[in-house]
């Protein structure tokens, strides 16, 4: 509910925008131009955009960028897929079993408020800084949301489902694997997501501090060189990988969602 | 019953973990104390930060900094997020100007300010509180917003046609009729605030527990490491007990959760 | 004096942008103290009208004046009661009821004796500092009455206001409402999908046509319940029962059937 009598027009819309932006850049542009900010601190667009070209062709930091993102993606890739191989599961184990949620519960919640950055010292010793130590924080971000949302979708699916199948005189493990995983697949896509970003994020945070290759290593370099603009352009991309993943779960959930006619 | 087996089940869980952690790392040498420590060593290592100190202060200290840190950046955030969020919320035009700015900032983790953040203002604690800023900001703007908009339009109607000023409006029917998505949103804030000190700390800082956890790391001190994230998780647990609280107490017109 | 005055009030919507009529020259008078329900088909426009008067919504022609006052906005001169109730979960019944009366800046001492009458009009003595979560449904319908009530208003607009309520409760509400008329008469303009309800409570019954609504035909109640002392009897079952109330009752419905019929031609 809003106060608007009447909603603005879609060109009234893009017209607000457009002058929101222009002042966000004007204001940018000014503080910079003008000098009242060094531009060694605060970049101009303009330098942003040109030093990010300058990267896509020479390398910095032992890559281009695009190399860096790559590696970065990488191992984001792998960390996040192992997080939903064993997130997904053991949380709809946990609805349908309730002694397995008891025996798991309490470790869970014994490790859920530390911070899935604070594992990067342990990361960093058990399987090193190369590509296991990263791929354990992505998996310390991702696993938690993909684990309770899988859990409270079997755990929340409507028990005649489930009695309808047991009347059928279904087993277990078919149970779980066409009853309660279609049934909270659309919990689950949702916890995927959320876990997706947090996982990204944590990645970034784990290159930042122990890393020899990404984009995280890319920014911490263009810091230590007081080189803002590479700063600046390393946040660029890793803004825009994390929306592209976003996109592509969040189609993924509306496709869900409205093939069960929830959306 | 349940409630009593669930607990039995807990505890009984808890002490089996740690019968295994100290039989694997003290009886059978299975791990390598150099790669996960003993409880015993834990306990030393958590004595030896309580009492003489460690990375230039006691934990208790350590702990102060952070926290201080954490409390200063999530409530200059969602001072900051909360009116916006309403205000976004309450007039579309309102949204659409600031639409596009919020969406250009928004894909930014807030772990990927830390090195800007770092040229801008060096290690301490305004580098710090940047970050937090920037990761606390987010996600109480989103949930303001959403509550906002999920307000059922009846409540609103009746508020208007009791002839509703607009301030109270704001106060006594807005904030209200959001306040179990503001929360949600503050929850996700705090978390978030947590995790982005502890990046930054570990990135570089002076003091804090993510310093603890830096120069054990450097010092190759897993027992050090262990004792740093657990009092990472307290903190957290803490906070957001603190806040469940806040939250309980401020909405009281909300049927007890179970 | 007329309290509620449509005149020719046209309607227009818009969807992926045609225009489809949904009132079409729409005129109707409640006179001061009098009330009328406006009964039709689902979807003919009645609560549509309802909204204008409170000022919601506007019509595309014509005019809605209340208390010979073109309306332009919501206020508290005309008071809603809402079928889904719309009480502040987050007040108590007290704070829910008071609210409007704080926004007109009414003294503390004639608020609390305002809130105290309309609490005891309503019988939720004993619940002043409970929640609507904590009442049932005919209590917080009562909650909102008192709520419109209390402001004294020049129109009390009620929506469907015992739509979602049971059976048993709607028959309490609306013997409730009877006596609530006579102790303390309103203008009433009542939007009810109840034949019954709308014959026992109005004194004038609007029949509305299929969207596009217009007024089809009024039939007067007042003289008939005056002519039958329908009010020499206190429960609701006994005046429905009466020769009259059932004649009624029958033709309004016919005549609302024919606009089914005619909707699905």
């Amino acid at each position: 509910m809003t106060a608007d009598a009447r909603p603005p027009s879609a060109a009234q819309t893009v017209g607000l925008g457009a002058v929101g932006l222009a002042l966000f850049v004007g204001i940018w542009l000014a503080l910079t131009l003008s000098g009242i900010v060094p531009r060694q601190f605060l970049p101009t667009p303009i330098d942003v955009l040109t030093r990010t070209f300058e990267l896509l062709a020479h390398p910095f930091a032992g890559a281009t960028l695009p190399v860096h993102v790559l590696s970065s993606f990488e191992r984001y890739a792998y960390g996040f897929l192992l997080a939903a191989a064993i997130g997904v599961p053991l949380g709809l184990l946990m609805g349908r079993f309730s002694w397995l949620n008891d025996i798991v519960t309490p470790v869970f919640d014994g490790l859920r408020f530390i911070a899935p950055i604070a594992w990067v010292p342990f990361a960093a010793l058990w399987f090193g800084t190369g590509i296991g130590g990263p791929i354990m924080i992505i998996f310390s971000g991702a696993f938690p949301p993909c684990l309770i949302n899988a859990y409270r979708g079997a755990r929340f699916v409507d028990r005649n489902y489930i009695e309808a199948a047991q009347m059928l005189g279904t087993r277990n493990m078919r149970t779980i694997l066409e009853v309660l995983l279609p049934a909270s697949f659309p919990s689950i896509i949702a916890g995927l997501r959320v876990g997706a970003g947090i996982g990204w994020q944590s990645l970034v945070g784990a290159e930042l501090i122990v890393a020899s290759a990404g984009v995280g290593y890319m920014m911490v370099q263009g810091q230590s060189n007081i080189s803002t603009p590479t700063v600046v352009a390393g946040m660029i991309a890793i803004g825009i990988v994390g929306l592209l993943i976003d996109v592509l779960l969040r189609r993924l959930e509306t496709h869900v969602r409205r093939r069960r006619g929830l959306a | 019953m349940r409630p009593s087996r669930r607990f039995f089940v807990g505890i009984t869980t808890i002490a089996a973990l740690f019968a295994v952690w100290a039989v694997l790392t003290m009886v059978t040498g299975t791990v390598s104390t150099g790669r996960f420590p003993s409880p015993l060593q834990f306990w030393e290592s958590a004595r030896q930060v309580l009492t003489v100190g460690y990375a230039d202060a006691t934990l208790f200290a350590h702990a102060l900094h952070s926290l201080k840190l954490v409390v200063m950046g999530f409530l200059v955030a969602i001072a900051a997020g909360i009116p916006l969020g309403l205000l976004m919320g309450w007039s579309r035009r309102a949204e659409a100007f600031v639409n596009p700015v919020f969406l250009l900032i928004r894909p930014i983790p807030p772990l990927a300010w830390i090195p800007l953040a770092i040229l801008w203002l060096g290690l301490g604690d305004a580098a710090k509180i940047m970050v937090i800023f920037f990761a606390a900001f987010v996600p109480s703007v989103i949930n303001t917003f959403t509550g906002v908009r999920m307000i059922e339009p009846h409540i609103i109607e009746a508020a208007r046609m009791l002839g509703t000023g607009r301030r109270r409006m704001v106060r006594e029917v807005l904030v209200p009729a959001a306040s179990p998505m503001i929360f949600t949103g503050l929850r996700l804030s705090l978390q978030a605030s947590w995790t982005t000190l502890v990046a930054a700390e570990l990135v570089g800082a002076l003091a804090g527990l993510g310093r603890v956890l830096n120069v054990a790391q450097q010092d190759i001190y897993p027992a050090m490491v262990m004792v740093g994230m657990a009092a990472v998780g307290v903190l957290g647990w803490a906070t957001t007990r603190l806040l469940a609280m806040i939250e309980a107490r401020a909405m009281p017109w909300l049927p007890a959760r179970a | 004096m007329s309290a509620i005055v449509f005149e020719s009030v046209h309607r227009q919507f818009e969807r992926d942008g045609k225009s489809f009529p949904a009132l079409d020259n729409v005129t109707l008078t409640v006179a001061d103290k009098e009330f009328v329900a406006l009964v039709g088909p689902s979807g003919c426009g009645k609560t549509t009208c309802l909204r204008m008067a409170a000022g919601f919504e506007a019509p595309s022609s014509g005019r809605v004046l209340v208390g010979g006052v073109p309306v332009t906005g919501p206020g508290p001169d005309r008071a809603v009661v809402f079928q889904q109730f719309a009480l502040f979960p987050w007040k108590s019944v007290e704070d829910n009821i008071a609210f409007g009366l704080r926004n007109r800046k009414v003294p503390a001492d004639e608020r609390r004796e305002r809130i105290a009458g309309a609490i005891r009009l309503m019988g939720l003595e004993g619940y002043e500092t409970a929640f609507p979560h904590q009442l049932s449904g005919g209590m917080q319908q009562r909650v909102a009455i008192a709520r419109a009530y209390v402001l004294d208003p020049q129109a009390l607009l009620m929506d469907e206001p015992f739509g979602a309520l049971d059976a048993q409760t709607r028959v309490v509400m609306q013997e409730e409402l009877v006596r609530l008329a006579r102790v303390n008469p309103r203008t009433v303009l009542f939007i009810t999908h109840a034949v019954e309800e709308a014959v026992y409570l109005a004194d004038r019954v609007a029949i509305m046509t299929r969207r596009p609504g217009r007024i089809k035909e009024v039939i007067d109640v007042r003289s008939i319940r005056a002519a039958e002392a329908w009010d020499r009897h206190e429960r609701v079952e006994d005046v429905m029962d009466l020769e009259s109330f059932v004649h009624l009752r029958t033709h309004i419905w016919r005549s609302l059937r024919e606009e089914k019929v005619g909707g699905e031609r």
